[in-house]
């Protein structure tokens, strides 16, 4: 039996994630360059005040997609169906198009690291998370993406790939896939991977978002620290994954040392200036 | 599941207590070792914690210095692993730890200034309520008023510091030297809460704080003004909580007038 087709997701162009240094000068300014914004989505699992304020402020000038650190979507705990309640509470104030968050697990026994811990790639891990994907997209009635993190360490009872193992509870899952060029450039430079044999591989139309960042250069690894402008190898290899994957949205993502506003359009305009004539071309 | 539920407990428990029992379980690399792997994992937990103890408690921070801050910050986490999914709950018990741990024990000024810190927090980002108007209580006929009872602010924070405290947060937002730490003869009744977006702090006289609980308690009018005769003659009475609540009307802390 054919496959059903995969129904691509909207192209929502270029974003930036939403930080509350940048509130008051996206209100006063409405930047037209940024095309939409990514909101954290802890961030607002708040009962009120500033962050709720702001967010329906901008909201209502801006798409805007949600993702999310805590999900722990790969954890051996059981789901937490009270951190879902209150995801899908702000899903229906925010109107997402879709929701995000990260493959990995962030704690376990109720505890929470903070952190995005690897998981091991077996088919053990895959089974197990495609089932939890499929609950929580039940759940939320909305698509979610499951996105790729930096890593700094491998299971030695990994038997495939990361982008095989991503991949492939993409397809187990129906769920889609929001690709980190960043952190497979950070990964693949911390085991010793070919980044383009980890693009070349993902499936054309599970990819539905993009993120870019910078990273810190420690010599003998890359920590993904969000810090930092994008560097040339990465803007490289978005150039491949737009090549790719067509038109994709794309946002760039600073969460320490956040320059004002201003500082980061002309980055937001460089992915603009790649995307756009290989956009062109690809629709020639 | 059992073998990932496995490795999940291995990996977590290396990162919280340093063991090595997580150590053979992955692959080394000529230009990484295991033990390097693991210790960024391990590394980033205390630091992303660290920072976030740092945005909680800005004054106390400020008062202690980077170094002293950072050791108190590690004790903190040795001893109290977070399970929220938010990472701006962690803390809600270091008020508690300093109170009970030395040597900030034999310092009680740092226990209360993190509960003023704290409690800044919670009302932050507290439920949204409109308040009542004074336009509202205009239109309140006088013979109701002996019966009324008042719903305060979900923000509103009711509490007492025998420091000065609320003035080392003052220094620590205005980015000045904190003042040193003063202790009072009575421990001096303080409120916090939120107007719109806007947080708010300052200390009540007795009668004012006794007020404010009582009315938290559901009392109506004439039973405050009962009260209020321990402070205030019976004949001025009336004017004076009728004074205290327009005040509180103006501070956004009425959100509801029952009759």
């Amino acid at each position: 039996m054919q496959k059903p087709a995969v129904k691509k997701l909207p192209f929502l162009g270029f974003g930036l994630g939403l930080r509350t240094s940048h509130y008051e000068t996206v209100l006063a300014e409405l930047p037209s360059n940024i095309d939409w914004f990514e909101i954290l989505s802890e961030n607002y699992l708040v009962a009120g005040g500033k962050p709720l304020y702001y967010l329906d402020a901008i909201r209502e000038h801006y798409p805007m997609i949600m993702h999310g650190v805590s999900m722990s979507i790969g954890s051996s705990d059981p789901l937490n169906w009270n951190y879902l309640e209150q995801l899908k509470q702000l899903a229906d104030r925010v109107q997402p198009a879709w929701f995000s968050d990260h493959l990995c697990w962030t704690g376990l026994d109720g505890k929470n690291i903070h952190d995005l811990l690897p998981l091991p790639y077996t088919e053990e891990t895959i089974e197990h998370v495609a089932g939890r994907v499929r609950q929580v997209q039940d759940f939320m009635e909305r698509p979610m993406l499951i996105e790729n993190v930096s890593s700094y360490l491998t299971y030695k009872d990994s038997a495939m790939s990361e982008w095989e193992f991503i991949a492939g509870i993409a397809e187990r899952a129906n769920c889609y896939i929001l690709l980190d060029i960043n952190n497979i450039y950070v990964s693949a430079f911390n085991h010793e991977f070919d980044p383009y044999e980890y693009l070349n591989f993902i499936p054309v139309e599970r990819v539905g978002q993009f993120h870019l960042a910078g990273h810190t250069n420690c010599g003998d690894y890359i920590i993904d620290s969000h810090d930092h402008p994008v560097i040339d190898p990465v803007w490289e290899l978005y150039a491949d994954a737009v090549r790719r994957f067509g038109p994709v949205s794309i946002m760039i993502e600073r969460d320490d040392h956040i320059p004002p506003l201003n500082e980061l359009l002309p980055e937001l305009d460089r992915a603009r200036n790649i995307a756009q004539p290989i956009l062109k071309e690809m629709a020639a | 599941m059992k073998r990932i539920s496995s490795l999940q407990s291995q990996f977590q428990s290396a990162i919280l207590t340093l063991g090595d029992e997580f150590d053979d379980k992955i692959v080394a690399t000529e230009r990484v070792g295991v033990k390097q792997r693991i210790g960024i994992y391990a590394d980033a937990y205390r630091l992303r914690l660290i920072e976030c103890l740092q945005d909680s408690y800005g004054a106390l921070y400020t008062l202690l210095g980077d170094d002293e801050f950072d050791r108190l910050c590690r004790s903190y986490i040795d001893t109290h692993t977070p399970y929220h999914y938010s990472v701006r709950w962690y803390g809600d018990r270091l008020a508690e730890f300093l109170g009970a741990t030395a040597p900030y024990r034999e310092h009680p000024y740092l226990a209360e200034l993190a509960e003023f810190e704290w409690k800044l927090m919670e009302a932050f980002d507290e439920r949204d309520v409109s308040p009542v108007t004074v336009e509202d209580m205009a239109t309140i006929p006088p013979d109701q008023w002996p019966h009324l009872t008042f719903g305060l602010h979900p923000s509103l924070r009711h509490l007492e510091l025998a420091w000065n405290v609320a003035a080392m947060r003052s220094a620590a937002d205005e980015d000045r030297d904190p003042p040193a730490p003063e202790r009072s003869d009575q421990p001096v009744p303080w409120i916090i809460w939120r107007q719109q977006l806007r947080q708010f702090y300052r200390s009540l006289a007795d009668d004012e704080s006794w007020m404010l609980d009582q009315t938290q308690s559901g009392d109506n009018f004439a039973a405050l003004c009962e009260g209020l005769c321990k402070w205030k003659g019976e004949s001025e009475v009336a004017i004076h909580a009728a004074g205290l609540l327009k005040q509180w009307i103006t501070d956004g802390l009425i959100t509801r007038i029952g009759t």
